[in-house]
């Protein structure tokens, strides 16, 4: 329980239909789309602006009280977990789209700001924002920041980091700072591209400058189906090498395929080992020459069959299975994990045999669906939530890939953040002089540690909750 | 008191003379260690002896930024200049800090790629210098700054303590993305000696279109409706008046840089001719886009008394550019423009030595209430004792001093070099 005198001031700057202080009202903030270990906060605040984030954090500075950035809860890692700090902070009433500026494909928006809402601001201007994760339709700008968000156009177009130009930041002392901006080449740190990425614990982002980019004026989208996953990687590795640079590369296996189908009908062939969905795009000229050359890939690598998207219906339709896939996994089964980790994109074959080791291993059935064209993949673990027994072999089978991960020269996570999630493996990256950097970092931007704390950084982790989750993730 | 002798070998120790002064401050030692180990025992003794180091390659960029406060050892790291690890198929390629960039370009165009960064000066200029400088070129327009390609560092702490940042796969956010923080740092917060950088294939043709204007801000006005069409510029660099050796004289010009495969560049070029007829302006298609863009992306070396180089939004170029001729002008000197014109930056030329503090007094206030900037990028050491160099990083430079006392609490790596006196 909150103190009633916080809860008061709290009222105070935002008004009290932004206060929950409430134990029902809580329950939807006790996790985010990592479902494996919940905590609800003592209380949940959503200021309307800058300023009252600002005044928000003063009032906590004031106090000493650790606090929890939110923004649409559709974080994989846990990033939003309560832990240690019964303030969470939620973004998500700061909905405003600021100034578009059209000639010079600037935006500036307030960090509550859905992803989709951007593009959909400059579509008819022929721009769009280029990150696009598969929970674009929920997840908020203030979030792809916190993550350094990607997605599977980030082959070609990169991630967050590559598109935001500026943020205003709410430090855990309320001060308002300006980082960055709508100019690029700012002499000075780079602050703007450490704060992306933080995880919410250098502070609140309250409004970001994003680069808008040209829409493409022309796309092919091509749909590959292979016997097995090893010759739709060889097909990866053949489209890098003749020179192609997709706009997206994104495999399906087996498990996946079959889900899709089931959820969808769109007559994917169930029985296949795995598709490749294969997206180039351009301004037109000479496209339909790099299609060529991959379908030329592709039968090299022994292709059973290629679809061709033939107008944006059919691409609208390729694409709709390949960001609902996990969507569709529900139907497998009555939980998930997604996982999230990145091999140089050369060893996929390699961690796709470790994934399916671990699956036998630990007796888990794992499908993956993954931005094979960056390495990143995502094994989905299915379970079910009611058998404690389970949930510990998703958990083990999980360590097992991320430590395969690392030990094929990759990373613990391309897209999801470490959050509270993979805490524990965080030493297997980065020796301690390593983390000593980046905790004095942190301490520039959070000398108390009011912000976000007991994240990414292994510490004396306070306990929290594990058990069954309730929900799906939400991707 | 260190002898640095034992530590690198009698044949990489000499004593500072004249020609390795950073801006204006001669090192009492060039030191040039011959591995990371041996970086890292530098950098403790001259952090123990209460020294200051500042971290060179070539020493091509070492008249850019501040002139140090203090100044002891130059610690040069060519002889860390290896290609450790290319990965063409994974599109990645890890090198020492030392390895020259026309070296690293050879070893990649021979698997057919690239690292789309290009500096003035490639074959002296190291992969350290490439970040700690935030070098670019016009290729930045299409493939953005060094920022983007960087994928991992190892950096010597001022500590000693070898740090690494990052790592070798193109998309990874386990942890803070240490890299950024040494990018366009000078070499104040850790000395860098190893990189891992993201490479792309390289376009098979690169041709370029240069089209003439009266004045710069027509130039400008032709670059914006190239950027509104469907052609997708490689690069886009407008030249004022005897920007471009190219140009028509007296008159402003645009370049228009088309790569790919051949029928993209085909297409990209008859659009390009097609805007400028329709504008009655005169067109020359470039059929070596590569030579004409090395020669732009050389433009900051040329002689010059300074070269300051503005920071303001695209659609503000053709005003700078105005503003550095008249405010030239009106102290007597001859001033060359050339901007990148899809990213806001223009690079300025200034002929007199009096000229300059002048012209920043002028055009940086105005600048910066605009949220851009005015750095004096290459001046002599006497121009930078009478202007500031980096002029006000904006409302980040309390978090950046914190920044700094938190990495180099002790002042040992480029005292004064960087924004506010870092």
């Amino acid at each position: 329980m909150a103190a009633p005198s916080l809860v008061a001031g709290l009222r105070a700057i935002v008004g009290s239909d932004g206060v929950l202080d409430r134990p029902e009202a809580l329950l939807v903030y006790e996790c985010d789309g990592y479902t494996l270990e919940r905590a609800a906060p003592e209380v949940v605040v959503l200021p309307r602006t800058p300023a009252e984030v600002s005044t928000v954090l003063r009032l906590l500075a004031a106090e000493g009280i650790p606090f929890v950035p939110r923004g649409a809860g559709t974080g994989l890692s846990g990033g939003t977990l309560p832990v240690g700090a019964p303030v969470m902070v939620c973004t998500s009433r700061m909905q405003a789209i600021e100034a578009v500026d059209v000639a010079n494909r600037r935006i500036v928006v307030q960090a509550g700001v859905v992803n989709a809402w951007v593009t959909n601001a400059v579509r008819a201007h022929r721009l769009c924002y280029a990150p696009d994760p598969s929970s674009q339709p929920a997840c908020t700008i203030g979030g792809n920041i916190a993550e350094n968000s990607g997605g599977p156009h980030t082959l070609k177009y990169g991630v967050t980091t590559n598109h935001v130009l500026g943020v205003e930041m709410a430090l855990p002392s309320g001060d308002l700072v300006a980082l960055g901006g709508a100019v690029e080449d700012r002499p000075g740190y780079d602050l703007v591209g450490l704060a992306v990425g933080a995880e919410g614990t250098f502070g609140i982002v309250t409004r970001a400058t994003l680069r808008l980019m040209r829409t493409p004026a022309a796309y092919r989208t091509l749909l590959a189906v292979f016997e097995s996953v090893d010759a739709a990687s060889e097909a990866v590795s053949g489209i890098i090498a003749d020179g192609i640079v997709p706009a997206a590369l994104e495999l399906m296996d087996r498990l996946i395929i079959t889900a899709v189908e089931a959820a969808f009908r769109i007559g994917l062939p169930t029985d296949a080992g795995a598709v490749l969905l294969i997206e180039l795009d351009g301004p037109g000229p000479g496209l339909d020459a790099q299609a060529a050359g991959v379908e030329a890939v592709c039968r090299r690598a022994g292709v059973r069959e290629i679809r061709v998207a033939r107008d944006d219906a059919e691409r609208a339709a390729l694409w709709r299975c390949r960001k609902r896939a996990f969507g569709a996994v529900g139907r497998l089964a009555p939980n998930y994990c997604t996982q999230d980790g990145v091999v140089p994109r050369t060893r996929v074959p390699d961690i796709l045999r470790r994934i399916a080791a671990a699956a036998a291993r630990h007796r888990v059935r794992i499908g993956n669906v993954f931005h094979a064209g960056d390495g990143n993949i995502h094994p989905i673990l299915l379970f079910d939530g009611r058998d404690a027994d389970e949930v510990e072999r998703v958990l083990a089978a999980g360590r097992d890939i991320l430590a395969a991960c690392v030990e094929l020269g990759g990373s613990l996570t391309g897209e999801h953040g470490i959050g509270v999630e993979k805490i524990g493996q965080m030493p297997l990256l980065f020796a301690p002089d390593d983390l000593r950097a980046m905790i004095s970092l942190r301490a520039v931007f959070d000398p108390e540690g009011r912000a976000n704390p007991h994240k990414i950084f292994p510490d004396a982790k306070v306990c929290v909750e594990t058990r069954a989750p309730r929900r799906q993730a939400a991707v | 008191v260190t002898d640095w002798r034992e530590i690198v070998g009698a044949e990489h120790v000499r004593p500072g003379s004249p020609g390795d002064a950073v801006d204006g401050v001669v090192p009492r030692w060039v030191v040039r260690p011959g591995g990371i180990a041996e970086v890292q025992t530098c950098v403790r003794a001259t952090a123990a002896d209460g020294l200051a180091l500042v971290p060179s390659g070539l020493g091509t960029y070492l008249d850019r930024g501040a002139p140090p406060s203090r100044l002891d050892v130059l610690l040069r790291l060519d002889r860390l200049a290896r290609v450790l690890d290319h990965q063409a198929a994974d599109m990645t390629v890890t090198v020492e800090a030392g390895c020259r960039l026309d070296a690293l370009a050879a070893i990649l165009a021979a698997a057919g790629q690239w690292l789309p960064l290009d500096p003035p000066a490639p074959a002296t200029t190291t992969v350290g210098g490439l970040i700690a400088a935030d070098l670019s070129g016009p290729l930045r327009a299409a493939h953005g700054r060094v920022r983007d390609a960087l994928l991992g560092v190892r950096v010597v702490a001022a500590d000693g303590a070898l740090v690494h940042g990052g790592g070798r796969v193109v998309k990874n956010v386990a942890g803070y993305d240490l890299p950024k923080l040494h990018v366009g740092a000078f070499g104040t917060v850790g000395v860098i000696v190893e990189a891992t950088f993201k490479v792309g294939p390289r376009p098979v043709c690169e041709e370029a279109v240069v089209v003439a204007a009266r004045t710069s801000a027509a130039a400008v006005e032709f670059a914006r409706a190239v950027l509104d069409s469907d052609v997708v510029p490689h690069w886009l660099e407008v030249a004022g008046s005897g920007g471009l050796a190219e140009g028509p004289g007296d008159g402003a010009a645009v370049a228009v840089g088309l790569a790919g495969i051949a029928e993209e560049v085909a297409h990209g070029r008859a659009r390009t001719l097609a805007l400028a007829a329709a504008r009655g302006v005169g067109a020359v298609p470039v059929a070596d886009g590569t030579g004409l863009r090395l020669r732009l992306a050389a433009f900051p070396l040329e002689p010059a008394a300074a070269m300051l180089r503005a920071a303001a939004l695209p659609t503000e170029v053709g005003d700078v550019m105005l503003a550095f001729a008249r405010e030239a002008g009106a102290a007597g000197s001859p001033v060359r423009c050339l901007a990148h014109a899809a990213n806001g930056v223009v690079r300025a030329a200034i002929a007199r030595a009096t000229a300059i503090a002048p012209v920043v007094a002028a055009l940086r206030p105005w600048l910066e209430a605009r949220g851009g900037a005015l750095v004096v990028e290459r001046a002599t050491p006497e121009v930078k004792g009478e202007v500031d160099v980096w002029g006000d990083p904006g409302p980040g430079l309390q978090l950046m001093r914190r920044v700094k006392e938190a990495f180099d609490p002790g002042r040992v790596l480029a005292p004064g070099r960087f924004v506010g006196g870092l």
